[in-house]
């Protein structure tokens, strides 16, 4: 009688623990450097990797890392193909009209960058005929068809942003626009970004609300039931110092912003 | 004043050190890995076309009219589609076709067709129809008199198929199948549109991460020539095996 009770428990303790640590599949695009990358092994890294991470322990789930082209996310989403997206997703009311956002996690503006002798003003004046990348399906993308355009600079969309670099590279586009620290870290602070320069006010103005809403959150389906418990996490890390301990990693500031 | 540029990266080397050589080496050995995933692609692809390909010929060689509809309709079809469109029709298009049908019979469950089978059924069902059409012309350049010599002896349809008309056969069908193959091996880096983590996929990301497309590319292009050419020596050395007692033609 004992020993059947015992194995009873232990079979029960074993199944709620593997129900607590059921995977969370979380997608994410890593051509973001630092938000999110891959290192030279294939391991998906950065800032919202750690987020994720972190919020996962909180939640007792364990986070499996899926890749996905940008432009394919929500679609992807709600194709069941994820449970939630962690990749520096925007939260505009476009989106929130198809999907669902947790609180936000962090908010940085973007910013234009062409070279540094190109003279911009704070209407964006001065873009005539520049090529400009920005990555398909993103808001910076929405912000130049929707204000730069008008100005005279032609808008190509990339498949990720990691490719816009490399035709900066190559010639073939005088600029970008894109988020100030991806682009800060991930172009102006290595070899290829020599000679560019942010141009232009900072995109953080409420008259490009629409454009780019507020703040990056962890996208989920319309209705799940993940959002309360990954606001929670969120407040949890952020009172705990994981956070900024995660911050300082990556940033000397820090990047929740307003 | 430092500006949002002057991050603190934990992972960011500072100048000069590790080298770039070290660094790099790490991607070349991701690029190794997806290789090994071309590999099984292929030859997972090969096998669904050589079965697809024998049965193929088979119809069109029966005489039966329906076989023959069926066949003719199946390699005009799939030739005349690229293949880019057939893989992108079966992974997107089939896995939400599917999931509709479960939603439309009130089931739950999703279905999701993962990239390696999507790749390996879109490409084995499109060199299937390339196959069928060498194997048929292998077939009919087997002399008749050997089949019905067969026939004579008391042998049944599929142990003639199998004893006389095949060794015979691969004789015919090298030079066609070998062409197939390696055209067959390139139509894998497709896969890398579709996610599956392959060779082609991982260099393009190696290249469009440290700014070094033509490193990772010709690598990847090395890795797919060496391939090719193991390729190549083994299809020689059955071709030798295969011409044994034949006297070779010259132009």
């Amino acid at each position: 009688m004992n020993q059947q009770l015992t194995a009873l428990l232990l079979a029960l303790g074993a199944t709620s623990a593997m129900a607590q640590s059921a995977d969370l599949k979380v997608a994410i695009d890593p051509t973001y450097e630092p938000f999110t990358f891959k290192t030279a092994d294939g391991k998906p890294t950065g800032f919202d990797v750690d987020i994720a991470n972190a919020i996962c322990e909180q939640i007792q789930r364990k986070c499996v890392f899926v890749e996905q082209v940008w432009d394919s996310m929500i679609p992807g989403l709600q194709a069941k193909k994820y449970d939630v997206i962690i990749s520096s997703m925007s939260m505009t009311d476009d989106r929130k009209k198809v999907i669902d956002f947790s609180d936000k996690y962090y908010n940085t503006p973007s910013r234009v960058v062409v070279k540094a002798d190109v003279k911009v003003d704070d209407n964006f004046n001065g873009l005539k005929g520049k090529k400009l990348g920005v990555l398909k399906g993103s808001t910076q993308e929405k912000f130049a068809l929707g204000e730069l355009k008008s100005k005279g600079a032609t808008i190509v969309p990339y498949e990720a942003q990691d490719q816009v670099y490399l035709d900066i590279k190559s010639g073939r586009l005088d600029g970008t626009v894109a988020d100030s620290v991806e682009v800060g870290a991930g172009f102006l602070a290595k070899p290829e970004g020599k000679g560019f320069a942010y141009a232009g006010p900072s995109q953080d103005d409420p008259k490009y609300f629409k454009y780019y809403g507020s703040g990056m959150g962890v996208a989920m389906r319309k209705g799940d039931k993940l959002k309360g418990p990954i606001n929670e996490a969120i407040k949890t890390i952020r009172a705990n110092g994981t956070y900024k301990k995660l911050n300082d990693k990556y940033f000397s500031f820090d990047v929740y912003g307003k | 004043m430092s500006g949002p540029w002057s991050i603190h990266r934990a992972a960011a080397p500072a100048r000069g050190w590790p080298p770039d050589y070290v660094l790099m080496t790490g991607y070349f050995l991701t690029i190794l890995e997806g290789a090994a995933l071309t590999v099984a692609v292929s030859l997972a692809s090969l096998l669904l076309s050589i079965l697809l390909g024998l049965a193929g010929a088979s119809a069109k060689l029966s005489g039966r009219k329906t076989l023959v509809a069926i066949a003719t309709l199946y390699t005009t079809l799939v030739r005349g589609v690229p293949e880019l469109v057939l893989m992108l029709l079966l992974f997107y298009g089939g896995t939400i076709g599917l999931n509709s049908l479960m939603e439309a019979m009130g089931s739950e469950a999703t279905v999701d067709i993962e990239p390696f089978s999507a790749g390996v059924a879109t490409i084995g069902f499109i060199y299937g129809a390339y196959m069928t059409e060498t194997f048929r012309g292998a077939i009919l350049s087997v002399p008749r008199g050997q089949m019905e010599a067969a026939w004579a002896f008391g042998m049944g349809r599929l142990r003639t198929f199998w004893r006389i008309t095949l060794p015979q056969m691969i004789r015919y069908a090298l030079p066609g199948f070998t062409n197939n193959w390696l055209v067959l091996i390139k139509a894998t880096a497709l896969v890398s549109l579709i996610g599956l983590q392959d060779m082609t996929y991982r260099a393009k990301q190696a290249s469009a991460a440290t700014r070094e497309p033509f490193t990772f590319l010709l690598f990847a292009a090395g890795l797919f020539l060496l391939y090719t050419w193991v390729s190549l020596w083994v299809l020689r050395r059955v071709e030798a095996r295969y011409s044994l007692g034949t006297k070779r033609g010259q132009l």
